[in-house]
């Protein structure tokens, strides 16, 4: 019955839904009955094929590059600390950048499916990255010391025990990468170029007013994204015969690196910044792409502070910021509010989490920004669908991190107050809460990014305000120097709000003696 | 021929968070070849550290230490030194057999050559039959046999024990240390033990190295005279006690 339950769930959710869309009751039939979707799916059924194919190629090289460069880089980062320390800027970069934003620049820069490819691939990195390290790093500390104590180095102990032991932890990396990847092609197809792909098919339904058919092409990215996460979910089964609990990392780590003497360290901060600047330059120089198109680091300052123009384009700038970042902010802290009380609350009534779990597990393997059309159909081009879209990013990636961290929570720690007579709320103040706190910091680096890649996609697709819409209409105008300019201020404030977490968190958990959670 | 163990004037001092702890003083022991030493002494006194600098796993701040006549980074790197942790740390995905083997795929020697010596060595801890068992199908006391075949199968000539049997009960241990004595009488290797207990200490070493702490330093040496090969009724012999109570007396600084 228990095993039964999350298909009964389904079965209500189909039967409610079925109702609504066929009364029309919301947004007058902006939400179809799921018949009138799967009718509408087999009638357009012959567009499909090109359009997923072209999808899954982009999201596939993607993958395939995108893994085989993370691998590479955990490897070299678990083997050599100071390398990752050097590198941290790059990823902490990697990690937050709202792939919206560069997905212009990207179509600027390279040609065909390459966007696709690289945003798919940026998508893998992270995950794939961090998972490796995670799994190198903490393989059996004696198990290495045998290896070592037979006068084998780092190489050996790679061999003989840690590549065995990330294993696992690498495979359950690919398993978040692989639905990553297709939402980072179809990203990459809104940013233009190409005819073939899904995320063209629904841009150009959305201007035609199809619900049936928004839907239909939203339920087959969902199932794409959705079955490359069970493939692998499914092989890392079969490797490590366990299950894991999916969890997305949002640390960028800082490995143990021997202590260094001031200097030292000064050098490695300044390297880790000047890295993702350095290969921005490095990069188009290779690419050799027109300098009017692209913009290097000083192509950049001079567009926004020496030109003649560059007053005009910083009043449009600081405009669009400042619609864009209370967005950002209020879309952010709402669907955290919303995740930790949910979470909080599945401690008073554990049959919450049992029934929504299913529901926040799958949502973590679709491409739910990419899924904005749906909502700008449903709740219309007001302020209010940027806040709508801005908290269902959020609110699931973080009720999953939250919910699974308060598991962790020890029944004796609970039962202790408990035994001196605490009634649930005060068991929440005492244990719940500050246990949970290492989990709320890894839920808000978590949505940081994806908060502002909410904002900007709905700002794009449908408010035409702020950040997304600069973007979106420097296209048009060819105003290069903006495009690069939204890009890489998006990038810029994304890791300074991830910044600022994660001192606000190494402050708070310092002093209350807790280690991040990750 | 065996080799020795020196150790001069050897100092290590760990920081962390801004804090130094002296983990060795200028330390020096001797350790002839062919003998059997244990370190005794309280927790955070140095005896593992001393342990983990002669296998070149840390780096001493001062002195010297020499395993054999060469270093101890040389020594490993020859595969004249054998060693086993107080847990087994096997690899889980690998059998028994190719656990007892890693040692050789590390030291790149040709496992064809040594399948008599594993089967010997499965032999001897009384594993026969479980050669191709996974660590997770074994007991503690069983992995812990593993892991003593997996430091003997190189056929060391110098010996390092971590507290190899700190996680067994009482009376598994004892037949450990039966078993261990009577490989070690056969091998004749230079054998360093690092021990929590008085008695497996003295039915064991030649000499008993009792160790004090803060900074951590030999206290007292003391010599075990009793006659080999020892029988378990030593344990209750009124010699054996009168050591004991002589080991037990210094850890407590007398």
């Amino acid at each position: 019955m228990t095993r039964l339950r999350p298909l009964l769930n389904l079965a209500i959710i189909l039967i409610v839904w079925e109702i609504v869309g066929q009364f029309q009751l919301v947004a007058s039939g902006a939400l179809p009955a799921p018949s009138a979707v799967l009718l509408r799916l087999i009638t357009d059924w012959s567009d499909y094929p090109l359009h997923i194919g072209a999808t899954l190629y982009g999201a596939g090289v993607g993958f395939v590059i995108g893994n085989l460069v993370a691998v590479a880089a955990g490897v070299l980062f678990a083997l050599y600390p100071v390398s990752a320390r050097v590198a941290r800027g790059l990823n902490v970069a990697i990690f937050a950048l709202p792939p919206i934003a560069i997905s212009p620049i990207l179509v600027l820069t390279l040609s065909d499916m390459a966007p696709r490819i690289v945003l798919a691939a940026l998508g893998c990195y992270f995950v794939t990255m961090t998972a490796t390290v995670v799994g190198l790093t903490q393989a059996d500390a004696r198990a290495v010391d045998v290896v070592r104590a037979y006068g084998g180095g780092k190489w050996a102990a790679l061999r003989f025990v840690q590549w065995r032991n990330a294993l696992p932890t690498i495979l359950s990396g690919l398993r978040i990468a692989a639905p990553n990847a297709v939402l980072g092609s179809i990203l990459a197809e809104f940013g233009g170029g190409g005819r073939w792909g899904l995320g063209v098919y629904l841009l150009g339904s959305l201007g035609r007013a199809e619900p049936d058919r928004l839907w239909g092409i939203g339920l087959v990215a969902t199932a794409i994204a959705a079955l490359a996460y069970f493939a692998f979910a499914a092989l890392s089964h079969f490797v490590t015969r366990g299950t894991q609990a999916v969890t997305v990392p949002s640390a960028v780590l800082s490995s143990g690196d021997k202590p260094r003497p001031a200097w030292q360290q000064a050098l490695i901060i300044a390297a880790s910044v000047a890295l993702p600047f350095a290969l921005w330059w490095v990069l188009l120089a290779l690419l050799r792409v027109p300098t009017m198109i692209a913009k290097t680091p000083p192509g950049l300052f001079d567009y926004l502070f020496l030109l003649p123009s560059a007053p005009i384009a910083q009043g449009k700038l600081l405009a669009a910021l400042a619609q864009t970042l209370p967005m950002t902010l209020v879309g952010m802290v709402c669907g955290l509010a919303l995740a930790f009380a949910l979470a909080l609350s599945s401690q008073i009534w554990p049959a919450i989490v049992r029934a929504f779990m299913p529901v926040a597990l799958v949502t973590q393997t679709m491409p739910l920004v990419a899924l904005t059309p749906l909502l700008v159909l449903m709740l219309g081009r007001g302020p209010a669908v940027i806040l709508w879209i801005t908290i269902s990013v959020t609110f699931f990636p973080a009720f999953v991190t939250m919910a699974q961290g308060l598991l962790q929570v020890p029944r004796a720690a609970l039962d202790v107050p408990k035994a001196y007579g605490a009634g649930i709320f005060k068991q929440l103040r005492l244990v719940s809460v500050p246990a949970s706190l290492p989990y709320l910091f890894a839920a808000t680096r978590l949505t940081v990014p994806r908060a502002l890649l909410g904002v900007m996609i709905a700002e794009w697709l449908a408010t035409g305000t702020g950040l997304g819409n600069l973007l979106n209409q420097s296209r048009g105008y060819l105003d290069y120097g903006m495009i690069w300019a939204v890009a890489v201020i998006s990038v810029l404030i994304s890791v300074m709000f991830y910044q600022i977490v994660v001192a606000v968190e190494r402050r708070t958990l310092g002093r209350l003696g807790m280690a991040s959670a990750e | 021929m065996a080799s020795g163990i020196r150790l001069e004037a050897v100092s290590r001092t760990f920081t962390s968070r801004g804090q130094a702890t002296e983990a060795l003083r200028g330390v020096s022991l001797d350790c002839a070849p062919g003998s059997f030493t244990a370190l005794i002494g309280p927790s955070g006194c140095g005896k593992s550290t001393i342990l983990r600098l002669c296998l070149g796993l840390d780096t001493a701040d001062a002195g010297t230490l020499a395993v054999g006549d060469f270093s101890p980074t040389e020594a490993t790197r020859q595969g004249l030194t054998g060693v086993a942790f107080q847990d087994a740390a096997l690899l889980p995905w690998r059998s028994v057999e190719k656990n007892i083997a890693l040692p050789l795929d590390v030291l790149g020697l040709p496992i064809a050559d040594y399948r008599a010596r594993i089967a010997e060595l499965i032999a001897l801890v009384g594993l026969t039959g479980y050669e191709k068992a996974l660590p997770s199908e074994l007991s503690g006391g069983m992995r812990q046999r593993v892991a003593i075949a997996r430091a003997l199968v190189t056929t060391p000539k110098v010996l390092f024990l971590d507290e190899p049997f700190g996680a067994l009960d009482q009376i598994l241990r004892r037949q450990m240390n039966i078993e261990l004595q009577r490989i070690w009488m056969e091998t004749q290797a230079t054998t360093l033990l690092v021990t929590h207990g008085i008695d497996e200490a003295v039915f064991l070493a030649d000499r008993v190295v009792v160790m004090a702490s803060r900074p951590g330093r030999i206290a007292k040496i003391i010599e075990i005279d009793l006659p080999r090969p020892r029988d378990p009724a030593l344990f209750n012999a009124e010699h054996f006690h009168a050591l004991e109570r002589q080991v037990s007396e210094a850890l407590d600084g007398h």
